[in-house]
């Protein structure tokens, strides 16, 4: 290895064919630069159309697209505000999204805790039962589902929507917790347990606290998911009122079919504009619980 | 001991009956549900219905083209992402991991889409589609992007093709650069030294290395394209026609617009799980292999 070394050294000092594969390196690192930002450019694209759209007026839109607009139309923001009405959907998102996560997490930390903790055939029957629902579309559930949420009375109602999304999501957050929870040390839970500890205290005190790594995981996966998901709020969210915010932004387009597309396009900025702030503030976290939720889910 | 061991089984049910009840009410009761309603001709309002056993999976097998139309459309789609997607997100990821300081900048626009629902990013891609190509193919000497990507089939495939990639590429890109970040930097640099071109120690090396994250992002890619909705809701609707009907809109259109055929969209929902099952388990069992050898 060391000679290895040596000659590598040696060659990148000096002799003509070093020099020449430097210069393929350079040539290679700024072609590969060049096609990054191409590529990042294409992926921004529709997202700076929008806003630059957004802030012109119809007929200075249709006259040039690409332009930098004249004057910023910030009424057409002001429309959208109250057309998909901001802050009432903004609020049923954050209630959907707030109900889910928090039954989410603590429901499966619980079960995924116990269940990593217990051995024995009723353990590991009430594991596979959760795990194996991983492997069924959403779609060979909606249509009972939806069934259901009449009968339980639970439609139109954002917080019987978050709900369903504690069903619906609790089986992976148990598998993630189930595994982390094999990092724990059990002497903790038998100290603890001595001292006169309850379980439930045990638990929420010690334990809980000890899965935060998981925890934070498993709040970006589902918040990620309960916000931008559709069909499910399409299907049990029936008055306006109760809208999320892509319901609102998708009714607007109904109304308006492709006609007023600088108001459109206020409104698309609008409803994605919540969780572009959060993740450009929160990147580096949210980019680490995708990657360990996708390596062990 | 026998005490003990029914304390245990209380203790166990106790932490797990809040997670299970509300999986058995919101999923698995729907599941089975399912599979019940499939066998019925149940139009979700009527109390009363029958049991008709096996017809509406005869019905959807003999007498329903527009449900086989769709599922071919979708298993287009699905080829196309499996192959492109991991592609782009792999050639992404390398490029990027051989970036030093601006590697955190590129990474976060790339995953930025990902953020946004694709409900969000088909209506903002209409915009391009319909009004931004058309502008620019007029002003510019690029007058073949002017086509009707929404509104002819032979590109509506494409469009959604397009936005699909737009929102997804991003995830597995991280997932790859993740991966790439495993792969120890002296095996490359070994390699190199022995004299192997850029391509040789990427395919030699470095792929081997990954082979785990590829089949994760096969997993990933086969089911996310298999279920595709919103990109095809927000951007054609599935049209022009039911050009771009993909399975997920076939159902939902069979359940819950005007046919309101609860039981027959059951039946449909049913060969979903079990296309989308067979061929994620097929996919699983061969890379598995495949990495065991690797």
């Amino acid at each position: 290895m060391s000679t290895i070394r040596a000659n590598a050294n040696s060659a990148s000092l000096g002799s003509p064919e070093s020099s020449h594969y430097l210069r393929k390196v350079k040539f290679g690192s700024i072609l590969t630069f060049i096609f990054l930002v191409v590529a990042a450019a294409f992926t921004l694209f529709p997202i700076y159309m929008g806003l630059l759209n957004s802030l012109k007026t119809e007929g200075e839109m249709l006259n040039n697209i690409l332009a930098w607009p004249k004057t910023f139309q910030f009424s057409n923001y002001r429309d959208a505000f109250n057309k998909i009405n901001f802050l009432q959907s903004l609020w049923n998102t954050g209630v959907v999204v707030i109900v889910g996560l928090a039954g989410i997490i603590i429901f499966a930390s619980m079960a995924g805790y116990k269940l990593s903790r217990t051995s024995g055939k009723l353990s590991s029957v009430l594991f596979s039962l959760f795990v194996m629902s991983m492997l069924v579309p959403f779609h060979s559930v909606m249509i009972t589902l939806n069934k259901i949420a009449k009968v339980l009375s639970l439609q139109g109602s954002t917080i019987g929507l978050g709900l369903i999304y504690i069903g619906l999501g609790v089986s992976m957050a148990i598998f993630l917790y189930h595994g982390f929870v094999k990092s724990v040390p059990r002497e903790l839970d038998e100290a603890a347990v001595i001292d006169g500890c309850g379980e439930v205290r045990l638990f929420f005190k010690i334990i809980f606290p000890l899965l935060l790594p998981i925890t934070a995981t498993i709040a970006i996966l589902n918040a990620l998911w309960m916000w931008n998901d559709f069909l499910l709020p399409l299907l049990m969210l029936t008055d306006s009122d109760h809208y999320t915010l892509l319901l609102s932004t998708n009714m607007l387009f109904g109304q308006y079919g492709n006609n007023d597309w600088s108001a459109i396009l206020a409104s698309l900025i609008l409803a994605m504009l919540p969780v572009i702030i959060l993740y450009l503030l929160l990147q580096k976290y949210i980019l680490n619980g995708v990657v360990d939720g996708a390596v062990k889910g | 001991m026998i005490h003990q061991g029914r304390k245990k089984i209380i203790s166990l049910l106790a932490f797990v009956f809040p997670a299970l009840l509300c999986y058995v009410v919101f999923f698995l009761a729907p599941a089975f549900g399912g599979v019940w309603y499939s066998l019925t001709d149940w139009n979700g309002l009527n109390p009363n219905y029958s049991f008709v056993g096996l017809a509406n999976y005869v019905e959807v097998f003999k007498q329903d083209p527009v449900f086989w139309d769709s599922l071919w459309f979708t298993l287009k789609f699905v080829i196309f992402m499996v192959i492109l997607q991991n592609a782009l997100a792999i050639l992404l990821a390398v490029f990027i991991e051989s970036k030093g300081r601006s590697k955190v900048w590129f990474r976060t626009i790339f995953f930025m889409p990902n953020m946004i629902s694709m409900i969000i990013g088909g209506f903002m891609w209409m915009f391009i589609f319909t009004k931004v190509l058309p502008y620019i193919a007029e002003h510019t000497f690029l007058t073949f992007i002017d086509q009707s990507w929404i509104g002819d089939p032979a590109y509506s495939f494409f469009s959604i093709l397009i936005v699909s990639l737009w929102g997804g590429v991003g995830y597995l890109m991280v997932i790859y650069i993740a991966a790439l970040q495993g792969v120890p930097k002296t095996l490359k640099e070994a390699a190199e030294i022995d004299g192997a071109s850029g391509v040789q120690v990427f395919k030699n090396v470095t792929l081997p290395m990954i082979f785990p994250a590829l089949t994760i992002g096969l997993f990933v890619t086969l089911n996310n394209s298999f279920k595709v909705f919103d990109a095809v809701f927000s951007l054609t609707g599935g049209g022009p026609g039911r050009a771009t009907q993909v399975i997920a809109l076939n159902i939902y259109e069979e359940a819950f617009s005007m046919t309101s055929r609860y039981g027959y969209a059951s039946a449909k929902a049913m060969i979903l799980f079990l296309v989308v099952f067979i061929i994620t388990m097929i996919q699983l069992r061969i890379m598995k292999k495949r990495e065991v050898e690797a």
